[in-house]
């Protein structure tokens, strides 16, 4: 076990100076430099001369050619140093934690509710599997399953938010959110954060009932839950203890893979709702060709999603001893 | 599984005569005809797949469904189609030296006394707004004006038709869908069978690139690559997508090639000295397709969903392209214009859910596994 973790780390941190050096090398080649894109967008007539542009891009090390620039960002990785911001004049390190509180504000509840609606509603599918009702609850499913979800922010904002205006259209915080108590400061954020925690559940809720339904399915299918069946014993003791627990280990697998979605935030939803978290600042940054954060951010989402995977295989092993890793 | 009456009638006809004749037996169906036959058993399936080819043949006719030139017109002489100018400017060619500016039914009468054209069906413009007595006696598109018999859907802050959008953006869709995925199955088949088949360094090269892909979110990259080139077009778009979005053919590809080499009949193949290449192409992979095709559906609606929620970041096709992306846009900055926002959500929704059905339908056919529990309707 140790032996394939240590190999896979090794493979893992060649992967990422794969990654990171596609992406360095991309951004460069990008029309436009930080400097230029900053300037041009406010003022056309602003534009700094050619020699204060020279200056300005010496003193960023904008001016070294980019595999060499890439080999200085590589080092100051190294030394934990993801370098600052052009555009906001902060350190990377201090961005990103800014922007990780709000989307996780959003990704913890939703990924929460997920799962405490998806497994009873896999469950009772599978359970009820062919009857009317089941029919019912899996067409609706399967239609909110093909909804997608910037459409589907766009509906809700269109008639919860303009329409009844039951919530902010967008915003994290109201206006006079320094203001308020504590209490109402809470309120305040879980009132804004209704409309995207629901946006970001109701697709993954159709998606992991589905999941946890099928595979309960093709357990019950098994010969041991003849067997339990034959024994006697109720449904609902079957249904728990000898079928549910079989579906874990695909669904744990599934949850490895949701966690880099944690942080990442969605571009588009965070736009919709603008709302300050990852997503929009990734959009952000590559729209400004803040070269520094664009690198942090997706050095950040490549670590998490290696991470992620192999946390999944080795859970994986843990949860099924049939699985071994090492052959 | 019935049997056919005649084939029985046969059976039993050889009986009697107690000679069976092989050559009248009925024969056995191919795997793509016992896959149809078994995808046309579902009926939501079917009629998913009947609502892609409705919207395909919209796509196709949309300069003749509605437009403001005219489909078949007779000038000075020649038969032309001006109509097809929202495929090319080259069909209008003529026109445009006449310097007809774009606006046909007037000046048509003016230039050439003796023309005369078919017209399609609605006369609204998709990129412009219609002005007034532009047709005979036809009022001026309102600004922002809500859905009414002269534009079925409204019209958004400039006064162009939604409904005229919406028909020419169904192409764009469409051909994103279909061309990026196109893409993407090219790639993701030829990268995955070669891992597949060759295995070692081959494997381990292809196998790092697919990893490196999928660990950059597909958003963000595809943002990169279209900021990278300088005046994206919608071919390029396409292209930027299909890029991005092979790794999970690839995979699958790579995993049955693993699975079907090992076969007695390749190994046969092998010892008759067939090149690697023939058996890659004739003997693997018509066996590797079917699984590989419902990724690929799937792939398509998310094509069209991605190239949707560019339109709507603002970095989709260029103006003469219209798209259902961009018209949420439209709708966001101006959220008392509903029309703006509900039409193309739905139809957005729609095509999704019709593309995913086939993907499931097709899923289920080709995979003599779930056939049981999908075979009751």
């Amino acid at each position: 076990m140790l032996s394939y973790i240590v190999r896979r780390i090794a493979i893992g941190a060649f992967t990422l100076l794969l990654i990171t050096f596609v992406i360095y090398g991309l951004i460069r080649f990008m029309p436009g430099t930080p400097l230029t894109v900053d300037m041009a967008e406010l003022d056309p007539s602003k534009q700094m001369s050619e020699k204060r542009l020279k200056e300005l891009a010496a003193s960023y090390g904008l001016d070294k050619p980019w595999p060499e620039a890439y080999m200085l960002w590589v080092g100051n990785v190294f030394q934990g140093d993801l370098g600052r911001s052009f555009s906001r004049n902060k350190p990377v390190a201090d961005l990103i934690g800014e922007r990780i509180g709000p989307t996780l504000l959003l990704s913890i509840p939703s990924l929460m509710l997920t799962f405490f609606l998806s497994i009873p509603i896999g469950i009772y599918s599978a359970a009820r599997s062919g009857k009317p009702d089941e029919r019912v609850v899996s067409t609706f499913l399967y239609m909110l399953y093909s909804f997608p979800g910037f459409v589907a922010a766009l509906f809700l904002q269109l008639y919860l938010a303009v329409e009844f205006e039951w919530f902010p259209l967008f915003g994290m915080v109201s206006d006079n959110y320094e203001s308020m108590s504590t209490f109402e400061k809470v309120k305040d954020l879980a009132w804004h954060s209704f409309l995207p925690i629901t946006v970001y559940t109701y697709a993954s809720l159709a998606y992991y009932s589905r999941f946890v339904r099928a595979n309960l399915q093709e357990v019950l299918r098994q010969d041991y839950i003849r067997t339990a069946k034959s024994k006697g014993l109720g449904p609902v003791r079957v249904l728990w203890h000898h079928a549910f627990r079989n579906t874990l280990i695909p669904l744990v697998t599934l949850v490895g893979l949701t966690l880099p979605s944690l942080l990442s935030g969605s571009v588009i939803i965070e736009q919709i709702f603008t709302w300050p978290g990852m997503g929009r600042q990734f959009f952000e940054s590559i729209t400004e060709r803040d070269y520094p954060t664009v690198m942090g951010l997706t050095l950040m989402f490549a670590v998490i999603t290696l991470a992620a995977q192999l946390l999944a295989d080795v859970l994986y092993a843990v949860v099924d001893p049939r699985i071994r890793l090492d052959s | 599984m019935s049997i056919d009456p005649k084939a029985e009638n046969q059976f039993e006809m050889s009986e009697d005569l107690e000679t069976v004749e092989i050559a009248k037996l009925k024969k056995s169906p191919g795997f793509w005809k016992e896959a149809w036959g078994q995808f046309r058993k579902r009926k939501l399936a079917k009629l998913a797949l009947m609502l892609v080819c409705f919207l395909g043949f919209i796509a196709l006719f949309s300069p003749a469904i509605v437009g403001t030139k005219p489909v078949i017109a007779k000038y000075k002489g020649n038969i032309y189609f001006p109509a097809m100018g929202y495929f090319s400017p080259k069909w209008e060619a003529v026109f445009t030296k006449d310097k007809f500016y774009k606006r046909y039914p007037k000046t048509l009468k003016v230039k050439d006394p003796e023309s005369w054209a078919i017209w399609p069906l609605f006369f609204n413009d998709p990129a412009r707004r219609v002005e007034e007595d532009e047709w005979p006696g036809r009022a001026e598109n309102p600004q922002a004006g809500e859905p009414s018999s002269l534009n079925f859907f409204g019209t958004d802050t400039r006064g162009v038709d939604v409904f005229a959008q919406m028909v020419h953006g169904t192409r764009t869709a469409l051909l994103v869908g279909f061309v990026s995925m196109g893409i993407a199955a090219t790639i993701g088949i030829t990268m995955g069978a070669l891992a597949g088949f060759f295995g070692g360094w081959v494997d381990t090269i292809i196998s790092r690139i697919i990893e490196v892909v999928m660990c950059i979110p597909t958003l963000v990259l595809i943002l990169a690559l279209i900021a990278v080139i300088e005046s994206p077009g919608i071919w390029a778009m396409m292209a930027v997508i299909g890029m991005t979005g092979w790794t999970g053919i690839a995979r699958l590809t790579r995993a049955e090639f693993l699975k079907l080499k090992q076969m007695e009949y390749v190994a046969a193949a092998r010892v008759l000295g067939v090149s690697p290449f023939r058996i890659i192409y004739k003997y693997l992979l018509p066996n590797a397709l079917a699984p590989v095709l419902v990724p690929i559906t799937f792939g398509i609606a998310s094509a069209i969903l991605i190239e949707s929620g560019l339109s709507y970041l603002g970095f989709g096709a260029p103006p003469p392209n219209p798209s259902w992306g961009k018209l949420l846009r439209l709708g966001q900055s101006n959220y008392q214009n509903w029309w703006l926002i509900l039409f193309p959500g739905l139809s957005i929704f729609l095509t999704v859910l019709a593309y995913n059905l086939i993907g499931e339908g097709l899923q289920e056919a080709t995979d003599p596994r779930l056939r049981e529990s999908g075979s009751r309707e």
